[in-house]
Parts: C-alpha cells; structure tokens; sequence
C-alpha cells in the first residue's frame, strides 16, 4: 500500500510574513441580527497581525470571494480568516479561494460564529459580539502559525463497489459502467432485483415489478464493465478512499476479495414488521401487511379474493403502521425510539392497490384509514381521485386517536375516530385487515461498523448535507443509493443511485485522489517508541510502531489516519502533532480566547 | 453575420436554476465542456431569491451561492445570461442552438460592475426580483449576489437622460445594442427549465390578485429574506405588522378547475417553514395553515411538521372557499372545517398567502428537439422505471423540476444523473 502513496513535495517552503485578512459573513441575517459584525470587523482591524477586517452579507457568494482575491492582490494578504458558518459548509468554498489565487489554501481559517455564536445566543447581542470577537482573534492566532501544506495523493482504483443488487445498485452499476468505470454489485440474495422482487404492478407506470427488474437486469448482464456477484455473503469492508477491500463469501464457503476505490451503499430497506397484536397482527387470523396482502395478490386468480380458505368481501387498509408514530401513543421500537418519519411510498402504494383489488374484483368493500393522504407523485393524485370513484371509502383519524382493531371469528371491526365526519366514531366490519407498513432500513450493522458510517435520527444512513451533499457520506468516497437513505420509490431511486454515480465518477475522474493532509506527524526526535498512541488509536493500520534507524517509533499511514488527534492526547513528550491542527496553534487560540 | 458567436461544447444545460449549475457541474467535474444559457439577468434561479429553506433552515444564498461561484470559475463551463433558446436541431448527432443575447444596453466586456449608471439613474421602477415590492432603477445589476454583476437597462422605462452614459467612467452604456444572436453546437443537451408558479390569478374565488393583502409565497420569501424590501415583515397595504397570517394550501394544485390536478410537492413544506419563519421574527403573530393533507414526506420532513406544531402554529383541515377584504384590507376567508364544526365560517386575517403551485418554467416542444411533454406541459420520460433523465428526444436529457414539481433536496439528487446520463450518452456516440 505505501508506495501508493505519495506525499507531495511541499512546492512552497516559504514562510513569508503573515498578513492576515479577517472576512465577516452577515450570512444574510443569519449572523449580523444577533452579532454587531461591523464592530467585530473593527476590533480584528486592530488586532496585530491583521492587515485587514472586512463585513460583508453573503462572504460565499461570487462578490464576497472577489472581496479576498482582490486583497490578495492588492494587500498582499497571505493568510485569511472566515468568520461565518460551520467550516462543514464552506471552510471548501474559502481555500479554493485563496488556491485561485495562488496561495496556499491551508492557510485559511474558518471561524464559526454562526452555529455557535448567533444562533445559540439569539437574545444576547452584546455577548454573541464579544464571542465573536474572541473566536476571530483565537482564528488569527492560529493561523499565523500555519504551514502550508499539501494534499496527499492517494493512486485510486478506477473500480466502484456497489453493495446491494436492487433496482438501485443496478442503476449505480450501469451509471458508473457508463462513464467507462468498473463495477462490480454483491448482492447477498440470488438474484438481482431486491424488495421489487416481492412487488406486484407498480405506480406509476403500472408495469409489473419483475419486467422493471428484468429491463435493468439485462442492462446490467449486457454490460461488459459490470461484474455481478449474488449470494455474496459481505464479512470485512475495509480501507480508505480510492482504495476500499471487501472481502465477501460465495456458496461453498469461497472467500472473494473486490478492490475498489470508491463505494456505493444500495442495501436498500426492510419492510416494517408490527409487532405481535398491533392492530392484531400475528394474533387475530386475517390481519396482513400490504407487502405481504401484495404477494398474495399476485398469486390469486381474478374473480374471487380469497384468504385462508375464506372469501374476502370487505377489507380495510390503515395506513401509518410503523410510520410517522408520536411518543406516547406508540409503542418504541427494540432501540427505544418511534420511528417519528413519514415512509413516503406507502400512501401511494396502498391507493394503488386498492384500485388493483377494484378492478380485479369489483364486489370487495374497501375502507381505507389514514392520517393523511400523501400522494405527491407527477400521476399518483389521479390514483387517489380513481380510488373515490372505485367507491374507496376513506376514514381519517388524527395522531391521537388510532383506530383499533377488535377480531372474533366472525372478522374484524373496525373502530375510527373520523375527522372527515366531524369527529363520529365509525365503525365497520372486514373480513381482511391490511396494515400499510412503513419502510425501515436493512440491516448493514457489521458494514456500518466496520466502517463507521453516520446514521440519522431515522437509523437510515445519514448523508452529509441534504442540498450540498446529498448521496455523500461523511466516509470520503462511499456514496448512498436509493432508498438506503431514506423512503423512496423506484423511480426516485433511478435518480437518487444516478447520482451517486456521478460523484464516483467525479471522484475517480483523476487517476489519483486528494486526500486533505491533516494527519498525525511524529517527531521522531522526540518519540520515546513508548508505544502508547498505537494502541489508543481507532483506524486499523494508521498508526505502527516500527524501527527507524536503530530506533522504535510511530509510523503513520497517512491515507489511513483521520487526524482525530487521540494518538496526540496520550503522547508525553508531545511528538505527534496533526497537521492543521497543532498543540501551539492550540495554545495561542486558549491564550487570545482567555486573554482579558 | 458571419462575426456571430459560435460556441461548441459537449453539453448544453437550458436553465441556471439549482438543477441546471448540480447538472452543469457534475458533468464539467467528469472532463466535460458545458454551456449554460439562462434566460434572465443572472444564474442562480428561483432558489437564489428564497430566504431559508426546509428543512434544515439553511439560507438559501449559502447553498447557492456557492454553487454559483464553482459554475462561473469553471475552466469548463461558459455561461451565456439574459439569453434565450429559440430553438435546437440534431443533426447527425449533433445539436445546433440558436441562441439569443439580449440586449444590457452595456458594454459586457468592459463594465466593472462600479454601479455608477444604477446610483444616478433617476427613474425608479418596481423591483421585480423582489416581487413588486421595494424600487429599483431603470439601469440596475439585477441583485446583490447576482452572477455576472452586470446591470440591465430597462428600455421601456429610460427616460434616455444620458446621466448613465455621463457617470459611466467606462464609456460602455450602449442606448443602441441589439440583440445578438449565437450559436452553439453540443453533442447533448440537458433541459432544466425549471418552474413558474401557478398565477395569483388562477382561482377567480381568490381575489384575482386584487387584494393588496393577499401575496404570493415569494413575495412572503423576499419578505421573509435578510436583504427584502423592507427589512422585516410588513404587509403590503398599510406598512402594518401583521398580527394575523394564514396561508390558504392548495392554491394552485390538486384542482382540476384551474387545469392543475396534480400535487406541487413543495408546498406544504414550504408554508411550514415560511410559518416558522414568520414566528421567529413575529413572535406575537397566529399563524394558520388552512389545508387539505399535509404532505411532509421528504427527510426530516415530518419532524420539521412536528416542530412547527410545537411552536404553536395552527393547522386546519379546510377548504378555503373564497377570499374577501374589509375596508381595512384585512383578508376574510371563507372556510368549511372538516374538523370540529361542520358549518361554513368567515375568518379574518392581516395576511394571507396563497400556496401557489408550479406549472412549466418553459414550454420546451418549442425548442423543436422531440422530447415528449406529459398533459401538463413537463418534459416526459421515455422510461422513467429505468432512467430519470432520458427522454424521447435521442440526446436530450431533463433535470429537476423540469420533469415536474420537486423540491431543492430532490433537484439537486435529480441533476446528478441527468449529468451521468448525458456522459453516458455522448461516450457512445
């Protein structure tokens, strides 16, 4: 792995003087309601080592970066500090700034004195000015005592892991194949197409589930660049971006190993499963999900609906099961929490089949009990208006008051609190229950784990900024496809999996791939080889105790390193620093921060 | 014309809205050469006159903004503003725009953007970017962050004084600039035409855009925005700050009776986030949602709901029937509950928005490229199970809300593999 790495000579060893320029982002509002950002820009002006401190409303925007470059010129400032929002968002913005303009874009700083200052002291002003004040200063500090420094480069494999073979990793493959990358899909079933599998015909182009599989499978197996692997049963995902491993089984027992250098999560969703006796399911005979009611479905000749043995004549859908719970009224899942998110697909998806069982068998009585009709799709209202005029009767209860579900064996009744009636309770009998269940996401704990991938509040991979960063995750070079983020039907999954295509591709457009450089350097003067900071270290790999000339000492892989710093907590002599992030820039922001 | 500017690139992106710069952008990040064109002053869209956006109340400018910025320092990426598509052919695989640069009535290559002609330019003309409200002059750069800073002359209102030619200390005002055709050739073409709202005029029940107190949800965003007219929240008619704000859901869709039967997708959220909005700097305001279903089904969405009816705001399952106003220019509306009582009531109310809906930003078969558009006028997709980008026309790939109604998160996922489609597609040819 080593040699694949190659630490680019520093181009630009001078340490010129610094001349800092301080920038101040109003960020519309956002900051300059609550911070006086004018006297804040006065205050840098005379702090020393500022050549300049300028306020201005949009600092991201074309004119609030021309403001930097043309002082870059003019001033000759080498070094900048931008007080504005988390560096999550535009610390990126600002060093491609002072790159373009020929300084080095490691010797910026971004302050934050918008999430932990003006928006957390919104009824302080005087106070938030003089946060904002110290946090500047201490970002002055600091960045007078940077280095330049440069990107590691890292060789990448111009292949892309897809993990998951439904309608979304299919989609990720054939992009990715499309722009002339590798791909290979592991898919633990036997066969390509996941959950569409189970499906029946679909919204919104009514085509049944299987023809949807079958067109993108024989995409997929007409594509020379893509390799295919089902059953592949994933223990080990490992490595770092542009040079991923998986390592997964075949029948038999066969270890296999995929190199890759970047990878798309398609691992899809799980159907939400109610627990024993919700609305009677598992208890009462005759109470389905509507997965399960689809399957079903599928295999029953038209003419007579038939379960158990019996004639369905009346059969009710009540949406929400698993779906948009409310703390108190719904029972917690096995982690504590309810699942508080809207499942996106299913209102749609039960109006559909309702209208499926209609004209299959016209005679079936259907009510139909929600919360809210969410039919959002381009066509899906004409299904909701179709569903009223198929005589769908539709109940509406609030959060509060859930319908129950009372079984004998005679069938179900039915009881509803029904806004659409001015509050009436309602009551009527089904011979057949149908829970709309929501969709939860699959199990990839040891996948999650191994590579320590965010999930949301919803358990659902988390991606890094819904509207910046969309399909990314924090992990550098594993993208998400589909609805392994979140709710979404296959048409959305087209786009969504498209997309994560794309940022492989632009993350592979290079042969090679810049990794940021702020990693552990060891002093090796100083290093004692005590062998402390290996063992507190969490990344496999990135840190090693080795002999270097007659002498044990800390070695760091930087492509592996995250530059999380706990290796520098427990070294004594302190002689590991990050790059970026060093003990004395450290000191010098406490000191300007406690300063009087 | 044989001096006419001919541009060739591998792609064409038609619109600069959040779409069209995502598409443009991950295309030109892959080896790609891309023109944008855009038919107004400045890149950017309807996003960039928005305040916050849901659900994580991110300003729109700071997403924006930023995006703005990567396209216009793009080795790759040229764009062409104030512009128009009259129409595209193929041919042998090749697609020929004809283009229109309208005229600035400046001097594009030597404008410094200094603002002079806009500072002395006497004639004060209702800004439209912000929606009516708040003046600009018959010369102006369009707004503060807008891409290229170049000012637009208003020929119908110049009084042709000539105080902007004197201050010009460029010598680029041109009172005689005509418009100017060009031409480009790309191998495809993206169409991320983007939206209009339904008209404030739509439902006749409504007002007729009659009733100065009755706004439309971007004028509430310019109000809402850090830089608006005025500043803060104040309602049209009088200055007042309004006590009372209701927002009337479904003004624009799921009504057959102005011709848009299906959901606009976006706004029930964005009444949610404007009601949020609006209770942070009224904090002493009610504020009503009158709705039909509330559709919060994006991430994080139904949780931005919750929120919302934490803070106090007030949902109503109703159906706005008709709007009238007082002498005093209050809103009254008249609404049957489906909640409580069943009889029909008047409310009153200081404010009121309509949830407009969207329809086409363009009619894009004028282009003459054989993409299909679906009963609404949004451009259809040849298999949208497979594909959300390819169309009929061979090459000819669509993004964003150019497709139909969809909200920032979902364009912006959208352009991505519009942008790999196209890839995809010119690697083939």
């Amino acid at each position: 792995m080593d040699e694949k790495i190659k630490e680019e000579a520093s181009k630009d060893n001078y340490r010129q003087e610094p001349k800092v320029g301080v920038y101040i982002c109003h960020c519309g509002g956002n900051i300059s309601d609550v911070v006086d950002v004018k006297k804040v820009a006065e205050e840098l002006s005379k702090y020393p080592g500022v050549t300049v401190a300028r306020e201005y409303p949009f600092m991201c925007s074309s004119n609030g970066q021309d403001l930097i470059t043309e002082d870059i010129k003019n001033l000759g400032i080498n070094r900048t500090v931008v007080a504005a929002c988390s560096p999550s968002l535009h610390d990126l913005t600002f060093r491609g700034v002072l790159q373009r303009a020929g300084v080095n874009p490691y010797l910026h700083e971004h302050v934050n004195i918008r999430e932990q200052d003006s928006w957390v002291h919104k009824l302080d002003h005087a106070g938030a000015t003089a946060k904002a004040i110290k946090l500047a200063q201490a970002g002055v500090e600091k960045v007078r005592r940077k280095d330049p420094l440069n990107a590691i480069r890292v060789a990448a494999e111009q292949r892309v892991a897809v993990i998951g073979g439904g309608v979304s990793g299919m989609r990720a493959a054939l992009s990715a194949a499309g722009k002339g990358l590798e791909a290979v899909i592991l898919e633990k079933g036997p066969r390509l197409g996941g959950k569409l599998l189970d499906l029946g015909r679909l919204y919104p182009s009514g085509e049944e589930a299987s023809a949807v599989v079958k067109k993108l499978e024989d995409l997929v197996r007409a594509d020379k660049k893509i390799t295919v692997h089902t059953d592949a049963d994933i223990d080990f995902v490992g490595g770092f971006v542009g040079n991923f491993k998986i390592n997964f089984k075949l029948p038999g027992g066969k270890s296999q190993q995929v190199k890759a250098g970047a990878i798309v999560m398609a691992t899809g969703y799980e159907h939400y499963k109610p627990y024993k006796g919700e609305f009677g399911y598992g208890e009462a005979a005759n109470v389905l999900t509507l997965p399960e009611f689809i399957s079903l479905m599928k295999k029953l000749p038209a003419g007579r609906l038939e379960y158990g043995g019996r004639e369905i004549k009346s059969l009710a859908l009540i949406h929400c099961v698993g779906s948009r719970q409310v703390e108190g009224v719904h029972k917690p899942q096995a982690d504590g929490k309810i699942n508080d998110y809207c499942s996106r697909v299913c209102c749609t998806a039960a109006i559909n089949t309702a209208n499926q069982i209609k004209e299959k068998y016209p005679g079936v009585r259907i009510y139909d009990v929600y919360r809210d009709i969410r039919t959002y799709g381009m066509m899906h209202e004409s299904y909701y208006e179709q569903a009223s005029k198929n005589g769908v009767l539709f109940f509406r209860h609030t959060e509060t008051d859930q319908p129950v579900v009372t079984s004998d064996r005679t069938g179900h009744n039915v009881k509803v609190k029904d806004v659409l009636t001015w509050g009436e309770e309602l009551e009527f009998k089904a011979d057949l229950v149908v829970l709309v269940t929501g969709l939860v996401p699959s199990d990839i704990s040891l996948i999650k784990s191994q590579m320590k991938m965010p999930s949301s509040a919803d358990r659902f991979l988390q991606e890094v900024h819904l509207k910046l960063r969309p399909v990314e995750l924090a992990n550098a070079g594993i993208f998400i496809a589909g609805a392994a983020q979140y709710p979404m039907d296959s048409t959305e999954a087209m786009a969504s999996a498209g997309t994560a295509a794309s940022k492989a591709g632009i993350l592979l457009a290079e042969p090679d791939i810049p990794l940021e450089p702020f990693v552990a350097v060891v002093d090796e003067k100083k290093c004692t080889g005590c062998g402390l900071c290996p063992a507190e270290c969490s990344y496999d790999g990135a840190l090693t105790m080795s002999e270097k000339n007659g002498k044990k000492v800390a070695v760091v892989n930087p492509a592996l390193c995250k530059g999380c710093g706990a290796c520098v907590a427990v070294c004594e002599p302190r002689a590991i620093d990050v790059a970026g992030w060093t003990l004395a820039q450290f000191d010098a922001m406490v000191e300007a921060i406690a300063k009087e | 014309m044989s001096d006419m500017e001919k541009i060739e690139v591998d792609a064409l992106v038609v619109g600069s809205g959040i779409a069209g710069l995502q598409s443009a952008l991950d295309m030109a990040d892959q080896g790609l050469s891309v023109v944008i064109v855009e038919k107004r002053p400045s890149i950017g869209g309807k996003m960039i006159s928005l305040s916050k956006v849901f659900p994580t109340l991110d300003c729109a400018s700071c997403i924006t903004t930023p995006r703005m910025a990567s396209v216009s320092h793009h080795p790759r990426i040229t764009t062409l503003t104030y512009s128009t598509v009259d129409a595209i052919k193929r041919e042998n695989g090749v697609f020929t725009a004809a283009v229109t640069r309208k005229p600035r009535y400046i001097d594009e290559k030597e404008c410094i953007s200094c603002k002079r002609c806009e500072d002395v330019c006497p004639v004060y003309l209702p800004d439209e970017y912000e929606e009516g409200m708040g003046a600009k002059k018959a010369i102006t750069i369009p707004f503060t962050n807008a891409i290229p800073q170049l000012p637009v002359m208003d020929p119908e209102h110049c009084i042709r004084c000539g105080a902007c030619a004197r201050a010009c200390p460029k010598d680029c005002i041109d009172f005689l600039q005509q418009p100017a055709p060009v031409e480009i050739k790309a191998k495809a073409v993206i169409l991320a035409t983007g939206y209009e709202t339904t008209p404030m005029t739509a439902k006749k029940q409504y007002g007729m855009a009659k009733l100065p107190n009755v706004i439309s949800p971007m004028a509430a965003e310019r109000l809402l925005a850090p830089h608006g007219p005025y500043g803060r929240v104040l309602r049209p008619s009088d200055g007042m700050v309004p006590g009372s704000i209701a927002y009337v859901q479904c003004a624009g869709s799921r009504d057959k009776s102005i011709g848009v039967p299906y959901c606009s997708r976006v706004c029930c959220m964005y009444a949610i986030k404007q009601a949020i909005l609006l209770s942070g700097s009224l904090p002493i305001a009610d504020i009503t949602i009158y709705y039909m279903d509330i559709r919060a089904f994006g991430k994080g969405y139904e949780q931005f709901y919750n929120n919302a009816r934490a803070m106090g705001i007030n949902f109503v399952k109703a159906k706005v029937a008709r709007i009238t106003e007082d002498e005093k220019h209050n809103p009254i509306l008249r609404i049957e509950r489906q909640e409580g009582s069943s009889a029909p009531e008047e409310v009153k109310h200081e404010l009121v928005v309509l949830s407009q809906g969207l329809r086409p930003g363009d009619d894009v078969s004028r282009y003459g490229l054989g993409a299909e558009l679906n009963d609404f006028g949004f451009v259809k997709l040849s298999d949208e199970t497979v594909s959300s980008a390819v169309t009929a026309g061979a090459g000819v790939f669509a993004a964003g809300v150019s497709k139909g109604p969809r909200d920032i998160p979902d364009s912006v996922v959208d352009a991505g593999s519009a942008a790999m489609e196209a890839i995809s597609y010119i690697r083939k040819l």
